[in-house]
């Protein structure tokens, strides 16, 4: 397809916009609400990355468990919290002139060896059936870390069920 | 291919579309009239009372949470249930351990009282 | 052996784990048997302690354990005899943590299978993370001890600090994490692989730059864990609202961890390539041992110096790994610095968990942790006195303690490899490091205290300082098996090579 190239350019553009325009939105928004509202915007560029990327599968993850559950709860808490819903944060502290030059710095280090370096591409066509390959992936060579994840998931439910249980015990300090 | 997410992409214009429009044109078309009445805020007929920021039950948290957790385990599971008959017993006992690891933190969760609504 | 044999300590520590969880679901909160939760952890910890001795013989060469997976073979856990060496610190960590808890988990939380269920979790997360071989598997080991760590440290939920240590830590980790993970992806992108061995075969000269920059950014994670300047602000908090037991934890499972992945990635992944290390290294290290050692002399809570002071410890521990980075290329097998960095973290570990031992008798009896309301312990309880002498020596590095022997065994590397200046830093902090101990100890021995009554100290705590001190000791006075342990732990890595 000759327009292909092109389309997938503008397509890369308007998500990296996206993911950069709405990451810049969640640390300059003085409203708390807005920052949440920006997280999304920005989370959903990455899973257009994911997609240009043929990584089907990690684009739905991204939408499901990112923006449909992980933002949707963090924006249950700031609307029933009365004091987050009120824009009186101030995003400046006494420490933004050190961030900036710091960040800076590191910016444009990091810009000047991502560009200093010949980066391997790879010939071979992605692969057809993400899903499979990442099935045989998780019962094949990554066994191991597809167990550890089910220990990591349950003690850290575990972990935030204790901590956010309202009920006190009595011999509790 | 990424080109296959076409169809995505042109439904998520039309979205777009579809929101910007039907918000600006009853605001650009439409005469604005502000009474008590109208400023009211709607909620299936009934009454106002109160404000909307009371203090919330943590049990809400608690059930957003376990939804993001159970969620991000059945994300875990949709790959293996791909293959779930290629890999004949040995997936089915490790995606079954995962699971029991899993059912552990959920019993926890249950006998411990939080799922119980007051 | 096979795959799962060799994972018989993770599996054991793991059982353990949820059986404590699931006694803990099943008994409800008056049964009495409840009580038998924390002698289950400390089983547990010997019988993963069993564990890793009895694999111990067979493990002389690396070994990789992964599924396979039709010739697509991707290592993921490497038991060898520095993983199975540093499994070891970790577990007798936690032992002796659990045996040191008992009294103050009873009076502070009801939540005791949680607890200890947790605890051995996050001992089994630092077994994981110090055998890791893949970028994945330490990513993934690495969140599940900082989860861990999160909510051991946040336990006291009715404790204002408590929540707040949780809080700073786990914001401060969220974004170490984070910056770690752009070092990953700068070495994926560079070589199209997430295994160690496999980067450091494909990774060109041309790279050089990237490299650095990789391994910086890597450093952000790896410092967080072992509180390195400049990644080291959240310590001090978070070790003094974290429960104490926790504390004396943090202080050395997390650093051991941190410093096994650090060691693993420069050996493993970077270790002909031209770039100099020594530099980056040196600096790191004189920056963690000064400012550690400088901050410590202004503190008055006792939980607080001694996150300074494990600071300034880790700062000692790094002189022996930019002694390593000094060895010319060619003796590539050449681990010099590797095994006195072990060599001192074995000694680290028994002195600090005893000086925490103590920290944590004395606040059950006091309800704090104030230097100065250590004035007059010695009329209170001369044992304890005399331990925490003992303790202070060693973390100075005055014979006839471990820890001169670890500072020797570091310094002595540094030496070896030209490092005079890395050195005499080193030795020039331990002195400052007299001042702040010895303040400590001036007030034991010589103030006059307003409450003399005797200090009460349980059979499970006299164990743990009784312990701490003889292997404090022993290591000194005998210490031909323990540098020959640590030797050989180390050499059996440089034997890949």
């Amino acid at each position: 397809m000759p327009f292909e190239i092109p389309f997938v350019q503008i397509v890369w553009w308007a998500m990296t916009a996206c993911a950069i325009g709405g990451a810049i939105g969640v640390v300059s928004s003085n409203n708390l609400f807005h920052s949440a509202l920006f997280l999304v915007l920005s989370l959903f560029g990455v899973a257009g990355y994911y997609v240009l990327l043929s990584a089907g599968f990690l684009a739905v993850v991204q939408l499901m468990v990112y923006i449909g559950a992980i933002v949707i709860l963090v924006l249950f808490a700031i609307m029933f919290s009365r004091r987050m819903m009120k824009p009186t944060e101030d995003e400046m502290n006494r420490q933004w002139l050190v961030s900036v030059i710091v960040a800076a710095a590191l910016f444009s280090w990091l810009i000047v060896v991502v560009n200093s370096v010949s980066w391997p591409v790879t010939s071979a066509a992605p692969t057809a059936d993400t899903v499979l390959q990442l099935g045989l992936a998780f019962l094949g060579s990554y066994l191991i870390p597809f167990l550890v994840v089910g220990v990591l998931l349950s003690a850290a439910l575990i972990g935030a069920i204790f901590l956010a249980r309202e009920k006190v015990e009595a011999e509790e300090i | 291919m990424p080109i296959d997410y076409l169809p995505i992409l042109i439904m998520l214009l039309v979205a777009i579309v579809m929101a910007v429009v039907s918000l600006a044109m009853p605001h650009m078309l439409g005469p604005k009239i502000f009474n008590k009445a109208k400023q009211e805020t709607i909620e299936s007929g009934k009454l106002n009372y109160g404000d909307a920021r009371r203090r919330v039950p943590v049990q809400y948290y608690m059930v957003a949470m376990l939804f993001i957790l159970f969620d991000v385990e059945v994300l875990f599971l949709y790959p293996y249930a791909v293959l779930f008959w290629d890999l004949k017993w040995f997936g089915l006992v490790q995606a079954g351990i995962f699971v029991l690891l899993l059912v552990e933190s959920y019993v926890y969760v249950w006998k411990k009282g939080v799922l119980n609504w007051e | 052996m096979d795959a799962l044999r060799l994972l018989t300590p993770e599996i054991t520590i793991t059982i353990f784990a949820f059986a404590i969880i699931s006694l803990d679901i099943a008994w409800n909160d008056e049964n009495k048997s409840r009580r038998i939760l924390p002698w289950l952890a400390f089983a547990g910890g010997l019988a993963t302690l069993l564990m890793i001795f009895y694999i111990w013989p067979h493990v002389d060469q690396y070994n990789y354990t992964a599924a396979t997976d039709a010739g697509r073979e991707v290592p993921m856990l490497a038991v060898d005899r520095m993983s199975l060496f540093f499994k070891m610190i970790a577990v007798l960590t936690v032992i002796l943590v659990g045996l040191s808890a008992g009294e103050y988990v009873e009076k502070h939380t009801p939540f005791r299978g949680e607890f200890y269920g947790l605890m051995l979790l996050a001992g089994l997360s630092i077994m994981l993370l110090v055998s890791s071989t893949n970028l994945i598997m330490i990513y993934l080991a690495l969140e599940f001890l900082s989860i861990t760590s999160y909510i051991l440290t946040g336990f006291l939920r009715r404790d204002a600090r408590s929540i707040e240590a949780a809080l700073k830590y786990f914001l401060y980790g969220a974004l170490a994490s984070g910056v770690m993970l752009y070092g990953f992806s700068l070495l994926y992108g560079a070589t199209g692989s997430v295994d160690l061995a496999t980067i450091a075969g494909s990774l060109e000269t041309t790279q050089a730059g990237l490299v650095v920059a990789a391994v910086i950014l890597m450093l952000a994670g790896f410092g967080f864990k072992i509180a390195l300047v400049p990644f080291h602000q959240w310590s001090p908090d978070a070790y003094e609202g974290a429960p104490t037991p926790i504390t004396a934890f943090l202080s050395v499972g997390p650093k051991a961890a941190g410093l096994a992945v650090l060691i693993r990635v420069m050996v493993v992944a970077l270790p002909a390539f031209d770039v100099n290390w020594t530099p980056i290294l040196s600096l790191v290290a004189i920056f963690t041992m000064s400012v550690g050692n400088l901050v410590a002399l202004w503190q008055t809570n006792m939980k607080r110096m001694l996150a300074y002071s494990s600071i300034a410890q880790a700062g000692y521990m790094l002189v022996g790994l930019a002694a390593w980075s000094a060895a010319p290329p060619s003796a590539v097998a050449y681990l010099g610095g590797v095994d006195a960095i072990m060599l001192f973290l074995l000694a680290y570990m028994f002195t600090n968990l005893g000086v925490f031992a103590i920290a944590i008798i004395l606040e059950n009896q006091m309800g704090t942790s104030e230097i100065a309301d250590y004035a007059g312990l010695i009329r209170r309880s001369p044992y304890l006195s005399v331990a925490l002498l003992i303790f202070f020596l060693s973390l100075v590095g005055i014979p006839p303690t471990s820890g001169f022997i670890g500072k020797l065994f570091v310094f002595g590397a540094a030496v070896n490899q030209g490092l005079y200046v890395l050195a005499l830093f080193g030795v020039f902090n331990s002195v400052i490091s007299v001042a702040y101990y010895f303040g400590v100890l001036r007030n034991v021995f010589f103030e006059k205290g307003s409450d003399e009554s005797p200090i009460r100290v349980g059979v499970a705590m006299n164990t743990v300082v009784t312990i701490t001190v003889v292997m404090t000791l022993l290591i000194a006075l005998y210490g031909q098996p323990f540098i020959q342990l640590a030797a050989d732990s180390a050499q059996i890595l440089a034997a890949n090579f």
